[in-house]
């Protein structure tokens, strides 16, 4: 037997990418796509490949400079969450016009559900949106497999090419067969063609025009891409009903018509759904009655089906709009439209009554909370302290969780906590409201797009205090470096460019760094800067809080540890509960007063700064 | 063996992750078909995790409602917050201090869907041999020791002297040991009975 190893989705990819001799890989981290780039590293490391790697610093810097590697020639890749496809959308929209030399595949990861996003997006409308195909993987296997054949169709028809992982194949595990990677040696070389590489609206007009002639030619192809888009049908018999799906969902209705034994029910499956396969649809629909849209997140084969009457899905109220389709949802779904079709339905699901009688237990709500020790628990303790009365504008990252803390106002997407800072001040300024405003961000989502909204409020004067958080890390995806470490995607070094300098560059005057654990200097700080800020010749304050992450510097972010306990002085107030909120921290119920769970305590001694009491004490 | 659906629950941090893949690699080394779903970002920070773990010949990672034959749990409410995933029949493994479920109802159901509950201290075991965070390979253990694991002791263990980093290795072992002796202890009290 090959030698088998047990892959992550996400690793899957990585394979399947160096499998097919990919040679530049680019990423911004971002749940559930950011293990492809480690796994990518990983690989190259151990059978001693060439490719080269780079997290860049956001995702349209990403995806131009896999552009450009595979304008050179090259086979280039370039991997993001889905909303990171939105901040690569300008690149994505002209790339398609342009086309490429060598293979060019964009990996944008959904996350139905959502479990990690701002939104349940789609990435298979954007490709439609951009004009470019796109492939939807069930497993880890298939993802693989997709990696390459992304390449190959894309250097075939010189098309960006997308493929689309979900959540349930980025993280989950499979068992994959190795086998040897070869090197691919391809040089880059550059050959000017400015009618196209540098295109005019007039020879765009042209471009469009190649573009859906590639289209209509790939189109064809799907209709015959047997791997991938293919049915069960019995040639010659009629079916009541019949199932379309693609991606995760149709490995969910495969496991659930495989253990009800269900073979009078014929599926489409279409792992390749844009540009859509119209032939091999059309035969399918042809042959059933009904058909049933199962597939995630929104309505892509649902919307090219062209006789609606026969289709039941989102758009006719049968499948849910939102959410992700879990197996108990595909299968209630499919019971359901069985029966109303007066077919047999499936059988019982096993499932007791547990769901009302879990409901009834009134579990404690988990909320994700920031870690013991996280120095972010201590910035927002001391701006809502310093600045009760702030709108606190916020960032993408673990410090959205200063939500419990009450010093989150605002989340709207990477670079906003300054964006929205800015535009709050103006809309109150011009009624003459004096409303103080503290932005946080942290430090990787400072650079991916923290700047250009910092020049744009510096530039039109705008007055708030930014508190940029920097943990020297991307914490929550998973401790990637940032531009400030100097480290790159491959533990070499490169230049590393401190948050001063940026902070310095976008023409702050007002810059201060401080450690957060030192809650009291920090409140005086944020105090400081609003006298900053509201003198005339002021401007925007910009308060660097660092101190390293507790996780990603597990042995040196705590240097001088400190046991804590709480005394009897404790008179249950609970301000430490509702204001500190460390996991470590919890109500002792026998011994009538707040206690520390000593197995979750970083020690990192913060929270006896935050006791009104004193109560809490070093040991 | 046809099909077996496991669920893995807890919290972050507990080390859900690295109890399936143990779970996962030593059914891989068996030559058998593995399937896993995990938690990751976000809902990873201190919120419930769960993981899926599906061994035979499946095509989809994430385990049904009602379809779960086992269901380890490292956190006495996330066991119930997980129950509804347990089929008919279908074992639960419980990290819980007292050797009976808090919530009485939930008893009463599990008797009435015919399914095994099996209490132990992971986390008292766990912290008196000095590694309060390796609950996860005392519930494993204590796991392996009963009927429904496909997975022998020894063959598991072996996943554990591998997969553990150098500093880790023998406390992981030892604990994971004295989760199995505990287990077989109960096992062979059961069948005295």
């Amino acid at each position: 037997m090959m030698h088998q190893d047990i892959f992550l989705g996400n690793g899957a990819i990585a394979l399947g990418l160096l499998e097919a001799g990919c040679q530049v890989v680019t990423s911004y981290p971002g749940t559930p796509s950011s293990e492809i780039l480690p796994e990518v590293v990983r690989l190259v490391r151990s059978e001693d490949l060439n490719t080269y790697v780079e997290w860049s610093t956001n995702e349209k810097v990403a995806l131009d400079n896999a552009f450009a590697a595979a304008v050179s020639g090259k086979r280039a890749a370039c991997c993001m969450k889905q909303v990171g496809l939105n901040v690569a959308a300008d690149s994505l929209m002209s790339a398609a016009y342009m086309g490429t030399i060598g293979g060019l595949v964009i990996i944008s990861c959904d996350d139905p559900g959502p479990h990690s996003s701002q939104t349940e997006q789609d990435t298979r409308l954007m490709a439609r949106f951009a004009k470019v195909p796109v492939l939807d993987p069930c497993n880890p296997e298939e993802a693989r497999q997709m990696a390459g054949l992304a390449l190959d169709l894309s250097e075939e028809f010189q098309i960006p090419v997308v493929l689309r992982p979900a959540i349930r194949v980025c993280h989950a595990r499979q068992a994959l067969e190795l086998r040897e990677i070869p090197r691919n040696g391809r040089k880059a070389s550059f050959q000017k063609e400015p009618v196209r590489w540098a295109a005019t609206p007039k020879f765009r007009f042209l471009l469009h025009g190649e573009l859906n002639r590639k289209l209509k030619e790939i189109s064809r192809r799907f209709d015959s891409l047997a791997l991938y888009n293919f049915h069960n049908l019995t040639s010659g018999r009629q079916y009541p009903l019949g199932i379309l799906a693609g991606g995760v969902p149709y490995a969910v209705v495969k496991d659930i018509l495989s253990e009800e034994k269900r073979d009078d029910i014929p599926v489409l499956k279409l792992g390749a759904p844009y540009p859509f396969p119209e032939k091999l649809a059309e035969d399918f629909l042809n042959a059933c009655d009904r058909v049933l849209v199962i597939e995630e997140t929104d309505t892509v084969i649902e919307y090219f089906l062209r006789n609606r009457e026969k289709v039941l899905g989102r758009l006719s109220g049968h499948v849910p709009s939102e959410g992700e389709l879990v197996p108990e949802m595909v299968y209630q779904v499919m019971d359901r439209v069985l029966r109303s079709l007066d077919l047999a339905g499936l059988k019982e699901s096993g499932q007791g009554d547990a769901v009302e009688l879990v409901k009834a237990l009134n579990l404690p709500v988990r909320k994700p909370t920031l870690c013991p020790g996280c120095p972010h628990r201590a910035s927002f303790f001391a701006i809502r302290k310093a600045r009760p009365k702030a709108i606190f504008t916020s960032d993408i990252g673990c410090y959205t969780l200063g939500l419990n803390l009450g010093g989150v106002d605002t989340c709207l997407d990477m670079g906003a906590a300054i964006t929205m800072a800015s535009g709050f001040y103006h809309s109150f300024a011009q009624d003459q409201i004096d409303q103080p405003i503290v932005a946080t961000i942290g430090d990787s989502t400072f650079y991916h797009s923290g700047a250009a909204g910092l020049l744009n409020a510096v530039y039109n004067d705008a007055r708030f205090i930014l508190v940029i958080l920097d943990n020297q890390t991307t914490a929550m995806t998973g401790m990637q470096p940032t531009p400030g470490l100097g480290i790159r995607a491959d533990a070499s070094r490169g230049k590393a460019i401190p948050l001063e300098r940026v902070v310095a560059g976008c023409g702050i005057d007002f810059i201060e760094v401080i450690d957060p654990y030192n809650i009291r200097e920090m409140i005086q700080l944020i105090k400081k800067a609003g006298d900053y800020v509201k003198d005339p010749n002021g401007g925007i304050a910009v308060i660097i809080a660092r101190h390293p992450c507790v996780i990603a510097y597990r042995d040196t972010a705590i240097p001088e540890k400190v046991k804590v306990t709480v005394t009897d002085a404790c008179v249950e107030c609970n301000f430490c509960l509702d204001r500190f909120e460390c996991p470590a921290l919890y109500k002792d119920e026998t011994l009538g007063r707040t206690a520390v769970n000593q197995a979750l305590c970083a020690q990192c001694g913060v929270c006896i700064q935050i006791c009104p009491k004193g109560a809490i004490i070093a040991v | 063996m046809e099909k077996l659906n496991f669920i893995l629950s807890g919290l972050g941090g507990q080390g859900i992750l690295f109890m399936t893949k143990l779970l996962a690699q030593t059914a891989l080394n068996r030559g058998l078909k593995i399937m896993a779903a995990e938690t990751h970002g976000m809902a990873q920070r201190g919120g419930s995790v769960v993981s899926h773990l599906r061994i035979g010949d499946v095509a989809g990672s994430l385990v049904r409602a009602g379809s779960a034959h086992i269901l380890l749990a490292l956190d006495e409410n996330e066991a119930y917050r997980s129950l509804p995933f347990l089929t008919g029949g279908g074992s639960l493994y419980v990290n819980a201090p007292a050797r009976t479920l808090v919530r009485k109802q939930v008893l009463s159901y599990m008797n009435r869907m015919e399914m095994t509950c099996r209490f132990f201290p992971a986390s008292e075991t766990a912290m008196e041999l000095g590694s309060p965070m390796a609950a996860n390979l005392a519930l494993l253990g204590f796991f392996a020791a009963f009927q429904d694991s496909p997975l022998p002791g020894h063959e598991l263990g072996r996943t554990i002297e591998q997969a553990s980093p150098d500093r880790f290795r023998e406390i992981n072992l030892k604990i994971f040991n004295r989760g199995f002796e505990r287990g077989s202890a109960e096992r062979e009290q059961t069948r005295g009975l």
